[in-house]
């Protein structure tokens, strides 16, 4: 990549989002994560490891940071930005619960490394990962800002899915073998038979059609999954009324306390997923 | 009263509907989905066959079974298989969502380690047998031509209820026998005498969105306490604008503690102590009433000034004002109780304290109301504690049972090794374990029974804690049973039945039979106007059965409170928090891989024990994160790595239940240790219950081992000036989300 070829083709080269790639969305799939609402519990990411086939690493090969979990929830004990009164012996104000998806960056910096294109962006604005495609250079996951791809660095078959426990396995995805990355995808296998329903009935995918595993399980509705291109879907609506957008690298609000943000936004990722802030009570 | 009436009492009762009848409310018939139209939908078991859709998920409604709160599941099913599990929309208890456990449901039903066939003890072994030569062993034992004394055979079972239950006493009645042990390690025995004592009722509804404080003594509200999803439900309107505050006073963060506006770690033991305070503070700056408490309670409040408390506790004097206040200015509230308040040498007197709490703030009636009268209290559930097995264990080494049959209980691995309890086993000379597992106790059986999965099975279920809207919850088979030779938990009782009383049972073929019979046996009035096929297709379709109760209020007795001082004890500084978390639960969920591999919420620890230390502390034993450490107490020790946060008392060490078995196949086995263990014979003084947070322990350092060492999720404790979680106040969300 000369940079004769950089002058010369200039204008072909992608200078800020929606540059480049898709230009006529069929969805824009997006989420919001209410850490009002998030308690920590974890049933989201079990509820990803049944619906979407991951693998269990054992012991060591957690400990070399190995798990599967598309879905994970951090744990912070630091308090950054409330008000003072806290005490320095306990965690006065509890922890701080954060759950991690795949962020479905619109400029995904995962996706211009790979050698072989196996991700890439999807007209349904989805960051996708094509299995058969990958060919494991990890490129990907190391450019990952949120480290939120999985590398099968082993086979995890035997210790996963001993029989009987092959038979849960879902059968509208695959099971990953040695040497392919994996993600989050927003549940694509679910949402590819809300589209399939909704065309055969001649209509729109509507609102509340597509419940993502992970969405559908929480039990504190902390996450809200839907289409950011139909201005009538619960996702859109939230995002609007915290005045967070797509294509933005830094949000103008009117209301500067309006809970809305999206994680590491300055590094231009452009996510699809709006985190709103977790609230404490410091009168007390 | 003429002879057919007391038949159908009689006949009301082998059915499960004895005691007062209120109507069950009807509910609307469900359009009739057809195949036709090729939807994903919700139908009920009839006919399978044809909803044997290629490539189609079809769900079915059943009962969650990893613990006793009785969330409603829909089984997704494929081509004969069911692949996932989601909540029923219909129940509400947990209103469409699970809990990780139960999402784990399947790991259980297709778990690699079942057992598949009867195993029979002979010369010394099990051996695996037919089912045939299971049932005769049975019948020799227990049958109405053994000699079996009946009064001495027992049962030893976690929580049951529904139908279950009603097949489970009846067997008992045939036997004449009154011995029904229940066990369970996580449970709420101390809180609910209280309720009992205080309010007239064990479980009061308690409106957690009604209030605008919660204060809670230990209650893990969103995880291990009464209904973790259901909680967890009203725990997110509790948070909406105009939001609630949640006030935790723990020894040991737990998840509901990890979510509090305030946490508070007072002196393991004290926490009546500071509710106490609470009161005084109430009633001497407040100006609130204590007209409603008798004379004796108000001096005793007036003895708990603030000072004194402060020394007791060990709690900030401002935070004691701080949340006086707040609950003055702030009405209606909610105090709630946990494990770690209840489970102490005077729990009874703590728990009652902190209830008192209620009436002195008005609650009664507003966020604290009767559950009303449950019209089929046959089918209630039994709950289970630890001191059903202390009374078992006791009679057993008395030699006063000769057969006994475990079920939903692995006590080998429970019992507090005080309770010597192997070698009290061995004087009950037939041991019945049925079970789906090769766990500690069927090691020791007789007769090992393979049970059906939860998910092969039927049954009603009526959940340890209701909400305002009352049910009875129904349990499905999701699929054709994986081995042939398991039963489920109803068939077992009914072929148990049909030993002693063949006369009255003979007729049921299985219990499918026998719950269409109940079905059909409710009164056509309680049937909300439909016929028999209709309510039971009603039934199976939703998963629930609304259930009209009689209204009832509450009329509080506050107890005197009498809080000793708490002892000293040079030799053993340390109290032993035994903690529980979603996940491994009482250990039961040991063997589930996807739990094991899930970090626990607190320390994110997976695959493993640990010991839970104040930084603090650790720093004065010279220990550090990850070393290995060993706890003991009067009764024994054990050893794990450490993990040292800020979210706990100075004066606790925190080990979680779950690991630690000797047997529990490939998942479980040889991982960890088990606290319950180690636990000292201390007891609540006022209801016998087993103290398990009033055991005193030792700290050391002990040798590294590899094998058990500690594995963490994530690498940061902190955010490192990063904008990973942003946090604002209250006060702004009020403002901007308030309605
Ligand atoms: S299930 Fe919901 S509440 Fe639980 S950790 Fe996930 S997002 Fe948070
Ligand atoms: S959207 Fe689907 S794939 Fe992504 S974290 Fe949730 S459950 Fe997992
Ligand atoms: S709370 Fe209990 S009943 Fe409900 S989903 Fe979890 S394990 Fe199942």
């Amino acid at each position: 990549m000369s940079l004769q070829n950089i002058l010369t083709n200039w204008s072909q080269y992608r200078k800020g989002h929606e540059q480049g790639g898709f230009h006529d969305y069929e969805h824009m799939w997006g989420m919001a994560v209410d850490l009002n609402k998030c308690i920590g519990c974890n049933a989201c990411s079990v509820a990803c490891y049944a619906e979407n086939n991951l693998g269990i690493v054992g012991k060591d090969r957690f400990e070399k940071g190995q798990g599967m979990h598309w879905m994970r929830i951090e744990r912070y004990w630091d308090e950054p930005n409330l008000a003072p009164g806290v005490s320095e012996e306990f965690p006065s104000r509890g922890a701080s619960f954060l759950p991690m998806m795949c962020q479905q960056c619109n400029a995904a910096t995962c996706e211009p490394v790979c050698p072989v294109a196996a991700t890439y962006h999807t007209p349904d604005g989805l960051n996708a990962q094509v299995y058969n495609r990958c060919i494991g250079s990890r490129y990907c996951s190391n450019n990952c800002p949120y480290r939120l791809r999985y590398f099968n660095f082993y086979s995890y078959y035997d210790w996963s899915w001993p029989e009987p426990l092959n038979m849960q396995l879902n059968p509208d995805l695959s099971v990953r073998d040695k040497g392919v990355m994996e993600k989050c995808t927003f549940c694509v296998q679910r949402i590819r038979v809300a589209k399939d329903t909704a065309r055969r009935e001649d209509r729109k995918v509507a609102d509340g059609d597509v419940y993502p595993a992970c969405v559908q399980t929480c039990p504190t509705d902390a996450l809200v999954f839907g289409d950011m291109l139909d201005p009538e879907s619960s996702v859109t609506k939230l995002w609007k009324a915290h005045q967070v957008e797509l294509g933005k690298t830094k949000q103008h609000k009117d209301n500067e306390e309006l809970r809305g943000y999206r994680i590491f936004e300055g590094l231009n990722t452009d996510p699809c997923v709006m985190y709103l802030e977790r609230v404490r009570e410091v009168e007390v | 009263m003429s002879g057919n009436d007391i038949n159908r009492r009689n006949f009301l009762k082998v059915m499960g509907w004895g005691g007062a009848g209120v109507a069950l409310s009807g509910c609307d018939m469900p359009t009739t989905v057809t195949l036709e139209e090729g939807k994903e939908t919700v139908v009920s078991y009839i006919m399978p066959e044809e909803y044997v859709i290629p490539g189609q998920g079809v769900y079915f409604a059943s009962t969650c079974q990893q613990c006793s709160a009785g969330c409603g599941v829909h089984g997704r099913v494929r081509e004969g298989r069911v692949l996932k599990l989601e909540g029923n929309t219909e129940s509400p208890i947990n209103t469409g969502k699970l809990c990780q456990m139960g999402q784990s449901g399947v790991q259980a039903h297709y778990n690699p380690d079942r057992i598949q066939k009867p195993m029979l003890r002979k010369g010394g072994a099990l051996v695996e047998v037919t089912w045939e030569e299971a049932a005769a062993a049975l019948a020799d034992k227990t049958g109405k031509d053994s000699s079996l004394n009946g009064g001495r055979a027992a049962w030893l079972t976690g929580t049951v209820s529904g139908h279950q239950s009603v097949l489970l006493q009846a067997h008992l009645e045939a036997l004449g026998s009154s011995r029904h042990y229940t066990h369970e390690v996580i449970n709420n025995a101390v809180a609910t005498q209280v309720n009992q004592d205080m309010f007239g009722e064990v479980q009061p509804t308690y409106h957690v969105t009604k209030a605008k404080v919660v204060l809670s003594f230990g209650a893990d509200l969103v995880g291990t306490s009464m209904s973790p999803v259901h909680f967890s439900r009203e725990h997110t309107k509790f948070r909406s604008a105009p939001r609630g505050v949640l006030i935790q006073v723990e020894p040991k963060m737990t998840l509901t503690g990890g979510n509090a506006d305030l946490w508070i770690a007072a002196k393991p033991g004290s926490e009546g102590v500071l509710a106490m305070g609470i009161a005084n503070e109430l009633l001497a700056k407040h100006g609130l009433s204590g007209d409603a408490l008798p004379g004796g309670l108000r001096d005793s409040i007036a003895s708990y000034n603030t000072d004194k408390v402060v020394e007791i506790t060990g709690v900030a004097k401002t935070k004691i004002v701080e949340v006086a206040k707040v609950l003055a200015e702030r009405s209606p509230s909610l105090v709630l109780t946990g494990a770690s308040t209840e489970a102490h040498e005077h729990g009874y007197q703590s728990v009652a304290a902190a209830m008192m709490l209620n009436v002195i703030l008005g609650n009664i009636g507003k966020t604290i109301t009767s559950s009303g009268e449950f019209p089929f209290p046959q089918l209630t559930a039994k709950r289970g504690d630890m001191k059903g097995l202390l009374a078992f264990a006791e009679h057993a080494d008395k030699g006063e049972i000769d057969v006994a049959f475990f079920y939903g209980v692995n006590p080998v691995y429970t019992a507090p090794k005080f309770l010597n309890l192997e070698q009290k086993l061995d004087k009950i000379p037939f041991k019945v374990v049925l079970t789906q597992f090769y766990d500690e106790t069927a090691n020791r059986a007789d007769l090992v029974l393979p049970l059906a999965s939860a998910l092969e099975d039927w049954g009603t279920h009526v959940p340890g804690y209701l909400p305002e809207d009352k049910i009875i919850s129904m349990q499905q088979p999701l699929m054709e049973k994986l081995y042939k030779e398991t039963h489920g938990l109803g068939d077992v009782l009914l072929s148990l039945l049909k030993m002693r009383k063949p006369e009255e049972y003979e007729g049921f073929a299985d219990y499918y039979a026998f719950l269409r019979e109940a079905f059909a046996a409710i009164p056509s009035d309680h049937k909300g106007g439909v016929g028999d096929e209709k309510f039971w297709m009603q039934a199976l379709q939703f998963g629930v059965i609304p259930v009209n109760v009689a209204e009832r209020s509450i009329k509080p007795t506050p107890i005197e409170a009498d809080l000793p001082a708490l002892k000293e004890d040079i030799s053993y500084p340390f109290y032993l928090v035994p903690s529980a978390h979603l996940g491994l639960w009482d250990g039961r969920h040991a063997n589930l891989p996807w739990l094991q591999e899930a970090p626990d919420q607190i320390s994110k620890v997976v695959w493993g024990s640990w010991v839970e230390m104040h930084p603090k502390t650790a720093a004065r034993l010279g220990v550090e994160n990850g070393e290995f450490v060993r706890v003991e107490s009067m009764q024994g020790s054990i050893e794990a790595p450490l993990y040292t946060h800020r979210g706990i008392h100075p004066n606790a060490v925190a080990v979680p239940l779950g690991q630690g078995h000797e047997e529990y196949g490939r998942y479980a086995k040889g991982r960890g240790v088990n606290p319950l263990k180690i636990l000292n014979p201390v007891t609540d003084e006022k209801t016998g219950e087993p103290a398990l947070y009033g055991t005193r322990v030792q700290v050391a350092k002990a040798p590294f081992d590899e094998k058990q060492k500690m594995v963490r999720f994530g690498g940061s404790e902190t955010q490192v000036g990063r904008k990973l979680v942003a946090s604002i106040t209250a006060d702004v969300f009020n403002r901007t989300e308030g309605a």
